[in-house]
């Protein structure tokens, strides 16, 4: 019986943004957008999604007079990235 | 989605995700041509007998100010924090606490010494094995001190070459513990010479390689 892909990550954007902070400390948004080829406004919600369920940390402050928002990935969320691979591995027989 | 594509999106993500990192290659360019002139001109002084007039390493204190102001526009500038940034920012703290130890040690311990032991009622002093000149009183010091600095000169070099996979760095850093190697057996003023070309293998080439690196992906970028 394969387990059942996590809803959350089984989707491009939000997929692409924990990709990209599972390898870093931490990302500004600014570097996310670039690095996924999103809209601001899209990936504003896929990141607030990941929020609420506690996969990123999202901290926003203000750098020289202009708002920053910087994203982490938590503990949470690299379980849940890790037990994504594994569940691809098993449906690909990786 | 299928989980093929998820796979490879995961793949491609990690991989853009490591090659965001660029040095701009100034900070080994800065380093490598302060601690070259320095050592260069020092040697050159020794060898031909002559001064320019004050301590050339006053070039190596002075590039603390441009470095400060750069490390804080690379670090407000930056959009993202790797993982082994702060792993090669503590090597090269541990890097500059060590050469601030070394350099005290250097200034501090001769006059000490030469203290402690007049206490105890005796001096070093020069003598000439042949008799050609009569016996001379010298201020202690450290033989060859400048073949510990090249020694720590390759140890953050290596942990970057290796951290960073930059080969420029490694080989830089093996190139420097060979040229400590032979700086134990040559004249302290041959150490200096060694110590410029320590300096230029370890920073000055790999930053021109991290330069042309960074200014190639920058047009990439425009």
């Amino acid at each position: 019986m394969f387990k059942e892909l996590d809803p959350i990550l089984h989707s491009q954007l939000r997929l692409a943004v924990m990709s990209l902070l599972i390898s870093v400390k931490e990302a500004d948004f600014t570097f996310i957008r670039e690095k996924t080829n999103s809209t601001a406004g899209n990936l504003s919600v896929q990141v607030q999604k990941l929020k609420d369920v506690g996969y990123i940390d999202v901290a926003k402050q203000f750098k020289d007079n202009y708002p920053q928002t910087t994203c982490k990935i938590t503990p949470e969320g690299i379980a849940a990235f890790e037990s994504y691979v594994k569940a691809l591995q098993e449906y690909l027989k990786v | 989605m299928t989980e093929q594509e998820s796979l490879q999106l995961i793949a491609d993500m990690i991989k853009k995700a490591k090659g965001s990192y660029h040095d701009s290659g100034i900070n080994s360019l800065l380093w490598g041509s302060v601690v070259a002139i320095a050592s260069l001109v020092s040697f050159l002084q020794r060898q031909y007998d002559f001064s320019i007039g004050f301590d050339i390493w006053i070039i190596v204190t002075a590039a603390i100010i441009p470095q400060i102001v750069m490390s804080i526009r690379e670090k407000k500038a930056s959009k993202v924090k790797q993982y082994d940034n702060d792993l090669l920012d503590a090597a090269w703290l541990v890097f500059a606490i060590s050469i601030f130890g070394l350099t005290f040690y250097q200034s501090i311990v001769p006059a000490v010494t030469e203290k402690l032991i007049n206490a105890e009622g005796w001096s070093m002093m020069k003598h000439y094995i042949d008799g050609s000149k009569p016996d001379e009183v010298i201020l202690p010091f450290t033989p060859s001190l400048y073949s510990v600095y090249i020694l720590i000169y390759a140890f953050p070099t290596l942990v970057t070459g290796i951290v960073k996979k930059f080969k420029p760095m490694v080989i830089g850093a093996i190139i420097t513990y060979a040229l400590f190697i032979l700086s134990c057996f040559t004249e302290s003023k041959y150490d200096m010479l060694l110590g410029a070309i320590a300096a230029l293998v370890c920073w000055f080439i790999p930053g021109i390689i991290l330069r042309k690196k960074y200014l190639a992906q920058h047009r990439i970028n425009v």
